[in-house]
Formats: C-alpha cells, sequence, structure tokens
C-alpha cells in the first residue's frame, strides 16, 4: 500500500524536489530590491508608531508613565509620587509601562499540501516569510523563524537587524514540502520551545485534518499574539477533472472513488469557499488577524495589504 | 427472416470471442485514474451527499458497457445480412446481355457505343433494388458472364468496367441459350439486351428458343451509321513462281449514300498502292492485284473517307493479311529413275531437290519431303513428309488391296488441296492397285475399283499413296500430274498457294504447329501473350482481335514460330446503322423498367449505419466522461 501511494504521489514529489537553483531565484536581487522599498514604505505608512520598542502590559522601568498604586513596603523610593503626597497626603507610586523588543515568530507550514500546484504555494509562504522578516529585522525586533509540519522541523535561531537577512534566505532555502500538518500538536511544541510571548505569524494553508483551529487556539491560550497569513491556491478550487477517478490525499494518502460531474466541481469549489470563510470567520471571532494571500498575487502587494490591514506591527 | 452474410454458427462464435473481449476492456476501463488532492475532507463533505447518486453513476457505467455490447451485436448483425425472405424470393432476376461485337467499337457515340452502353448498364445497377439480383454478361462471339447472379452493386459495377469490344460479332442465340438457363426456376426472370441491334438475323438466333414467362427487354445504343468497311481481304502466291503474288481485296459502302474512298495497300508498312475508288449506295466492290512483286511478308489495306472525314467504325477500316512464307523446300527422290517425276520437279525453282536410288536411303541429311518412286522402305524420321508412287504390297503407310487394271479416278475430293487446279476425270490407268485406307485416312481420289489416292498420317507426318505408277498411266502426260506434285509437296511444308484468307475474327483458329508440341505461345496483335493448346498439329484459339498474330513453340527439335492475319471482314458488324426496336419470336422487346435509384432494401445497410450511431454516442459520452 505504501509502495502504491508513494508511486501515485511520484508527481509531488518530482514536483517538490526543485532545484537549488530554482529555490535561490526565490530572494533574487529584484526580490531584495522590492524588500528595502517595502521597509522604507512601511515607515511611512505607520508614521511614527514603528519604533525599535515595544510596550508592553508589563509595567516596570520605562520612560511612559502608565499608572498609580498605593505605596508598598519596599518600594523604591524614587517611584514616590511627591507631588501627590503633598496635594493628597497620600502615599503612591508612579507606575511607568515596562519597554522590550518585540519577539516575531514566523511559523512556515512545510506539509506536502504546500507543494501542491507546482510549488507556488511553498514559494509563496517563503517569499511573504522573508519579506516580513526584513520588515521586523528592520524595525529591530526579534525574529524566529520555524519550519513545521507534523513535528517542528527546522528552526532559525532568534535574530535581530536587517543585516541578518541573508540569514533568514538561507533558513528559507533549506525547508523542503513534506509530511502531514499537526498545527495542534506542532503549536504545542512550539510554545513550549518559545517561551517569551510574542507575535507568531502563522504562514499556512492550514490544511489540517485534525482541524487548525487547535493550533491557531493552542498560540492563543499560551499569551502568543497569532497571526494568520492564509495561503491560498485558487486553482485547489477550480479542478478540470472528469469522470471516474480515484482521489488521493496527497499528505496523508487517503483514496476515495469519486464521479466527477461538473454539478460535483461546481459543489467542490462551493466547499472550498466555504472552508476558507470557515477560518477567517474563526480568526475574526476571536481577534486574530487574518491575511489570505493568493499565491497569483505578488507577495509585495500582500504585504502592502498586510500593512495597510494592521495587527502585523503595532 | 435469414442470414445471406455469414452463417449463425460463426456469428455466434465471433460474438462470444468479441463480447468477452469487450467485457475485459470494460473490467480493465473500470480502474480508476489516481489524482492527488491537497486536502481530502473537503472532498469527505461534499461526497457525504453524493453517496445518494452512487447507484446513478454505476448505471452510467453499465450504460457504457451496454452501448459497446450493442454496437457488437449491430456489427455482427450486419455481417449476417440479415434479410426478410419474403423480399429475397419475390426480387426480380435479370440478365444483361451487353453487345461487345466490333459494331459496338463505333464512334457515333461518343467516345464509343460500348461507354454509352456500359453508362446504361451502371444506370440498371445502381437502379437496382435491394432484393433484385443482376447478372451481367458480355456478348461477343462467345459469352463470357462477368459477374455472378447477384445484387451486390460493387461486385457488378466492377462488371461492368470489365466489359470490353472485341473484333467479333455477337452471337445473340447462345446470349439467349446463356440468359434462359440462368433464369431458369427464378422468380421474375428478365433479360435485357443492351445492343446497337447489329445481332445478324435475330429470327434466326431466336428460332427454337422458348421465351416462355422471361422478360426480354431492349436498351438501344447507337445515333447514327456512315460506315464503309473491307470486307475480303486475301492474298496468295503464284504456284509457279512463288516470288510473285496477287491480292483480292472488297470494299463495301453500308450507307445509302454513294462514298468515295481512298484505299491504300500497304506491304511491310511500305506503301505499295493507293487507289480512289467511288462506291454507289450499298455497292461492294472487288478489287485484284494481280502479279504483285516484291519481298513484302505483311500486307496490310486501309481505306478511309476521300474526303478526310471518319466513318463511324474504325475498326473496319483495317485488314490484314500474311504471305505464305518464301522458303526453299529440300525434297529427296528415292527412285530408281523417273524422267516425268523429275521433270514436274523442275518446274518449281524453290525446290531443293536431290535423287538418290532405293539403296541408299536412308540417307544421313533431313528432308521436307520425300518422294518414294515404286518403293516404300522404313521411313526414316529426319527425310519428312512422304509421297508414295506406286505403292508396293509391303511396307507402305497403307496396305494394298487386289490388283486392277484399266480404271481411272471416277472420283476424287475437289476441295483437297493436293489436287487442286487439277482435271482427273479422263486419266486412264492401265493397272495398279486398290488401297486400304486406315481410321482416320483420307481418300483423295478412287476409282469404282477402289481407292487409289489416299492422305494420312502416321507417326506425325503426313502421307500420300497413289495406287498405281504414273507411267503406267496418261497422268504424267497431263498439266494435272507436276500440279499433283507441286500441290503435294506445297501441302507437305505449309505453303498453300490458294488464296490466303486471313482468319476470320470470331471462329476458332487452328493455327498450323508442330505436332508434338502439346503446349504453343500465342503472341495477339496488343502483344499480349498466352498459352493456347495444340491438338493433332493445330493450335486451337478463339480468336477475337484483328491483325498479325505470332504463334510460337518452344522444344525439340528447334524453335517454331509462324505468323498469321485475323480480320474482321465480317459485313454484318460493318453494317451499323442503329436499330431502334428489337423484336425476337413475335414479340418486341420494350425498355426496361423499375431501375430507379432510390432506397435499398438492404438491412445491414441501416445495421451499419446504426453501428455508426451508436459509435459516435459512446464516443461523446466517454469523452464527456458520462459514461467512466
Amino acid at each position: 500500500m505504501l509502495d502504491v501511494f508513494r508511486r501515485v504521489t511520484a508527481p509531488v514529489s518530482r514536483r517538490m524536489g526543485r532545484t537549488r537553483a530554482e529555490a535561490e531565484d526565490l530572494f533574487d536581487d529584484e526580490f531584495q530590491r522590492k524588500l528595502e522599498t517595502l521597509a522604507i514604505v512601511s515607515r511611512r505608512v505607520f508614521a511614527g508608531n514603528m519604533r525599535a520598542e515595544r510596550r508592553t502590559k508589563k509595567k516596570g522601568s520605562g520612560v511612559e508613565f502608565a499608572d498609580h498604586r498605593n505605596y508598598a513596603p519596599g518600594d523604591d523610593f524614587r517611584y514616590v509620587d511627591w507631588n501627590v503626597y503633598q496635594r493628597f497626603g497620600r502615599l503612591l507610586v508612579r507606575l511607568y509601562e515596562e519597554e522590550e523588543d518585540l519577539s516575531i515568530y514566523f511559523i512556515v507550514d512545510c506539509s506536502s499540501s504546500m507543494a501542491f500546484g507546482d510549488n507556488k504555494k511553498f514559494d509563496q509562504a517563503r517569499r511573504l516569510c522573508a519579506a516580513l522578516a526584513y520588515v521586523g529585522l528592520a524595525n529591530l525586533d526579534r525574529v524566529t523563524i520555524v519550519g513545521v509540519n507534523d513535528e517542528v522541523i527546522a528552526r532559525m535561531p532568534t535574530t535581530r537587524g536587517k543585516g541578518r537577512i541573508f540569514k533568514v534566505f538561507d533558513f528559507l532555502r533549506t525547508l523542503k514540502p513534506d509530511g502531514t500538518t499537526e498545527l495542534r500538536e506542532t503549536m504545542k511544541t512550539f510554545v513550549a520551545q518559545h517561551k517569551r510571548r510574542g507575535l507568531a505569524v502563522l504562514i499556512s494553508d492550514l490544511y489540517d485534518p485534525a482541524g487548525f483551529e487547535g493550533g491557531i487556539n493552542m498560540l492563543r491560550f499560551n499569551k502568543f499574539e497569532p497571526y494568520v497569513l492564509h495561503i491560498v491556491d485558487p486553482r485547489e478550487s477550480r479542478l478540470t477533472l472528469k469522470g471516474n477517478v480515484r482521489i488521493y490525499d496527497c499528505e496523508t494518502g487517503d483514496e476515495r472513488e469519486v464521479t466527477v460531474t461538473p454539478k460535483l466541481l461546481e459543489r467542490m469549489q462551493r466547499a472550498w469557499g466555504e472552508y476558507r470563510e470557515q477560518v477567517e470567520r474563526f480568526c475574526i471571532a476571536r481577534q486574530v488577524p487574518y491575511f489570505a494571500a493568493d499565491v497569483d498575487t505578488p507577495f509585495d502587494e500582500l504585504v502592502l495589504r498586510v500593512f495597510r490591514r494592521g495587527g502585523f506591527l503595532r | 427472416m435469414f442470414l445471406a452474410g455469414l452463417p449463425l454458427a460463426t456469428l455466434l462464435t465471433i460474438g462470444a470471442a468479441a463480447g468477452a473481449l469487450v467485457l475485459v476492456f470494460y473490467i480493465l476501463k473500470l480502474r480508476r485514474r489516481p489524482v492527488a488532492v491537497p486536502f481530502s475532507p473537503i472532498w469527505e463533505r461534499i461526497l457525504r451527499d453524493k453517496e445518494a447518486t452512487t447507484l446513478f453513476s454505476q448505471l452510467k457505467r453499465i450504460l457504457s458497457l451496454l452501448l459497446q455490447l450493442l454496437l457488437l451485436t449491430l456489427m455482427l448483425l450486419a455481417l449476417g445480412d440479415p434479410r426478410l425472405r419474403a423480399i429475397v424470393t419475390g426480387g426480380r432476376n435479370v440478365v444483361v446481355l451487353v453487345d461487345a461485337s466490333a459494331s459496338m467499337k463505333a464512334t457515333d457515340e461518343k467516345p464509343s457505343r460500348l461507354d454509352a452502353a456500359k453508362a446504361e448498364v451502371r444506370k440498371l445497377v445502381t437502379g437496382l433494388g435491394g432484393s433484385d439480383r443482376l447478372l451481367i454478361a458480355r456478348m461477343d462471339a462467345a459469352l463470357t458472364p462477368l459477374s455472378t447472379m447477384t445484387g451486390e452493386i460493387p461486385d457488378l459495377q466492377k462488371a461492368v468496367d470489365e466489359i470490353s469490344a472485341t473484333d467479333t460479332r455477337a452471337d445473340l442465340r447462345r446470349g439467349l441459350s446463356f440468359g434462359l438457363d440462368s433464369l431458369r426456376g427464378l422468380s421474375k426472370p428478365e433479360i435485357i439486351v443492351v445492343s446497337d441491334g447489329a445481332l445478324g438475323d435475330v429470327t434466326e438466333a431466336a428460332r427454337g428458343l422458348d421465351l416462355g414467362g422471361v422478360e426480354l427487354t431492349f436498351v438501344p445504343i447507337g445515333k447514327s451509321g456512315k460506315n464503309v468497311a473491307i470486307t475480303e481481304f486475301s492474298v496468295r502466291r503464284y504456284p509457279l513462281d512463288k516470288s510473285r503474288y496477287e491480292v483480292m481485296l472488297e470494299v463495301t459502302n453500308t450507307n445509302a449514300e454513294p462514298a468515295n474512298v481512298e484505299l491504300t495497300l500497304l506491304g511491310d508498312g511500305e506503301v505499295v498502292d493507293l487507289t480512289r475508288l467511288a462506291l454507289g449506295p450499298n455497292e461492294r466492290l472487288p478489287r485484284f492485284y494481280k502479279d504483285l512483286a516484291g519481298a513484302s511478308r505483311t500486307l496490310e489495306a486501309r481505306i478511309r473517307l476521300a474526303d478526310g472525314s471518319a466513318d463511324a467504325l474504325p475498326s473496319d477500316d483495317h485488314a490484314y493479311a500474311l504471305m505464305p512464307e518464301r522458303r526453299r523446300s529440300r525434297v529427296l527422290v528415292v527412285t530408281p529413275g523417273n524422267t516425268y517425276l523429275e521433270a514436274a520437279l523442275l518446274l518449281d525453282e524453290y525446290l531443293d531437290v536431290t535423287l538418290i536410288p532405293p539403296a541408299k536411303y536412308p540417307p544421313s541429311d533431313a528432308y521436307d519431303v520425300t518422294i518414294f518412286d515404286g518403293v516404300a522402305p522404313p521411313l526414316a524420321k529426319h527425310t519428312g513428309s512422304a509421297l508414295y508412287l506406286a505403292v508396293p504390297e509391303k511396307g507402305g503407310p497403307v496396305a494394298t488391296g487386289k490388283r486392277i487394271e484399266m480404271f481411272g479416278f471416277d472420283t476424287w475430293d475437289k476441295k483437297s488441296p493436293i489436287v487442286r487446279f487439277t482435271a482427273l476425270g479422263d486419266i486412264q490407268v492401265a493397272h495398279g492397285y486398290a488401297l486400304k485406307p486406315e481410321q482416320g485416312d483420307r481418300v483423295i481420289g478412287a476409282s469404282d475399283l477402289g481407292p487409289i489416292l489416299v492422305a494420312g498420317r502416321r507417326a506425325g507426318r503426313k502421307f500420300v499413296a497413289l495406287g498405281f505408277d504414273p507411267r503406267e498411266s496418261d497422268f504424267v502426260l497431263r498439266v494435272a500430274w507436276p500440279l499433283f506434285v507441286l500441290n503435294t509437296i506445297n501441302d507437305f511444308v505449309e505453303e498453300d498457294t490458294g488464296y490466303v484468307s486471313s482468319f476470320r475474327t470470331g471462329d476458332v483458329w487452328q493455327i498450323p504447329a508442330p505436332s508434338a508440341a502439346e503446349i504453343a505461345t500465342l503472341e495477339d496483335p496488343s502483344g499480349h501473350k498466352r498459352r493456347v493448346p495444340v491438338k493433332e498439329g493445330r493450335a486451337v484459339y478463339l480468336g477475337d482481335q484483328a491483325g498479325f498474330y505470332k504463334l510460337s513453340v518452344e522444344g525439340e527439335p528447334e524453335p517454331f514460330t509462324t505468323m498469321f492475319a485475323a480480320n474482321l471482314a465480317d459485313l454484318e458488324e460493318s453494317r451499323i446503322e442503329p436499330k431502334r426496336e428489337l423484336s425476337l419470336a413475335g414479340k418486341t422487346a420494350i425498355a426496361p423498367a423499375g431501375f430507379t435509384p432510390g432506397v435499398r432494401r438492404e438491412l445491414w445497410l441501416y445495421l451499419l449505419g446504426a453501428v455508426l450511431i451508436v459509435s459516435v454516442l459512446e464516443w461523446v459520452t466517454y469523452h464527456r466522461r458520462i459514461t467512466v
């Protein structure tokens, strides 16, 4: 059975096994020039909000005043607001918002389904990851990239500064789509490995047989701020099949005999759209920023849309 | 209903094998092609609802098998050629006799009458009903069926294409007999004669034939009949001067209008004589060319209208003749001495005569003719044919009977070439012997007392035996004597000094050939060679083409080759005025009816049409993925 599965999935595997030269083309000079443009544009779009620091809810030794609280023994006298004591006779301690570096985690789906359709989804995912990572690095954020399928298969150590973008490129080049998708288990591993919370950008087609919700919830419940970049290929909904066929899942190999009719294709297209809407509804309901990235749209345009949509950087 | 094509058992066998094959292919086709999808749970969602339609899907797949089996069944039925028994037995059975005689070569119909006739027959064939059957036969000197009695149009069209005209007259009697025999016992019999009407004496042709219930119809061909013809052409060498010859020919004007004709005589392709002749209406004008000299071997006469226009039948504007070959015959005379015989032999300068006494026979050299004078030694093989004078009692080719005295030739065969130009009636013989001819011998001359001149063959060689010594009669004093000797020699060496009337086309020719041969090769005027049988020294062949022929025999002791000419020379065929009606046995043949091109009632055609439709249906349903 395994042999049969390998044989029938051979075309997909062949498509996945592209040459290094082809992979390198992903991040060529043209791509890098566009990244620089994006970095400049992003500064203008966010007009001063783009800073190297990120205010957190954590109160601490920052500069920005946040609140007062009653003095408690052991507090630093330097933070006692004497003006308030002079006017109201109460000892209050000034609280400041603690400032810390933003950690951005890019979680790139490296399952087989990402290679479906001439690797377009996977290429788009890597381009978007590289572009957003560059913007993050340029803003002196801490950028981490992990590749996942049914487990965390690769991790680029946390880095910062836009000079490290080539390290990002090299890492993304090493990623190969293979295996199945298990977002929940993978995210469980991810959150366990990364104690420093931050923005978790999930770049995936979200084709998880166990359900995409588990993975996103795992991030939410562990205090990460998930951002869903849903990679979509409309061709997957516009199939040109006809007649009696045996369909099989390119990840799991699950087979099913189907008689494809135009009506069925129409329903298939509708179901695919519903699935996408389901993902979007889920994200909106949980205030998780969601963005659908079409493989046919140039990545730089997509990145700009991401900026405009907001939520990626605050 | 019955099957006219493949029998039912064969069809069932083919059907079983092909059906099994279809099933195997169908089962193989059921293996679905694998298609990868990125996320099967989406399919699972929609297929949950789809389950309800699975049965319909399976039905559609069975539809594919059913279509294929239907296709197979229709093809098998078409192969079986099913026919309704009632229709077959009710159809017409027609014999078409197509006149292919020389007159059908006339060009008043363009390009020829025969082509017009073929066009008419094609119309009949295409107008054949589905249950009708037709047989096409070519009618010339012989009758040649070109098809079977069939309703298959392609076969009949092919038969029509094969019709070609010959230089012979049409034998209507033979054609009618054939037609009646072919139609005996068949329903709705009909004979259609397609002809220009130049069929000779049709009343005589139909004499004794009972047309009975056979319908006779006639398709007239031809428009006009302007024609002049060479109706006779003969040539001969002079018996005593074979370097010279004379020609007799006859030119006929078959029209009611006078005609001026230019007659050309050619020898070996060179013009020997050119004459203008004025022919009155329907005049037959004989013409002699006497005392012609030359070494020409082939003679050809041509006529054409003096005004340069062409007549309607070019094939009778030529006539051919071949001169008897002039060659020196080697004659051996075995005699103790015979002045009269030697004197007679001196008259022909083309004889090479050798005299030997009886004791020196046989000589070592070969001879064409040997004359035994009063002796009959055993005949040596290389000494040719033999003339026996005064056949002795023993050793001769024929036995002698009683001795007879004072007799003469009371009867003789005037047609025999041996006694041609002779007057034997007043010859007186002192004494001799009556001869006893064997079976197959011919008595050339006889007295009241018995046969005295006998001819025949022994061991394949000719002999002539005279029952008395010519010196014991006044035969040697008469002109008949040298003529008898020379005629006999000429007959032995096949040199006929009579008019060489060339062979007539349409007759069965008996061409002289070596008696030992069994097969000869005959090359006709068009250069086509064919093998012909040789029987008793004669090659037998039914000639149908005018011109020069060459007969050759390869074999022992040496190859034999001879040439001869054949001519149409048939006044009836040259009278080409077309006849618009044909009356036989008191009945006038009408034009054939009921041959209208239309829908054929052959089921296999419709079955093939259904096969085509089902094939298209299967193709469409397959490629539209309806049944797969």
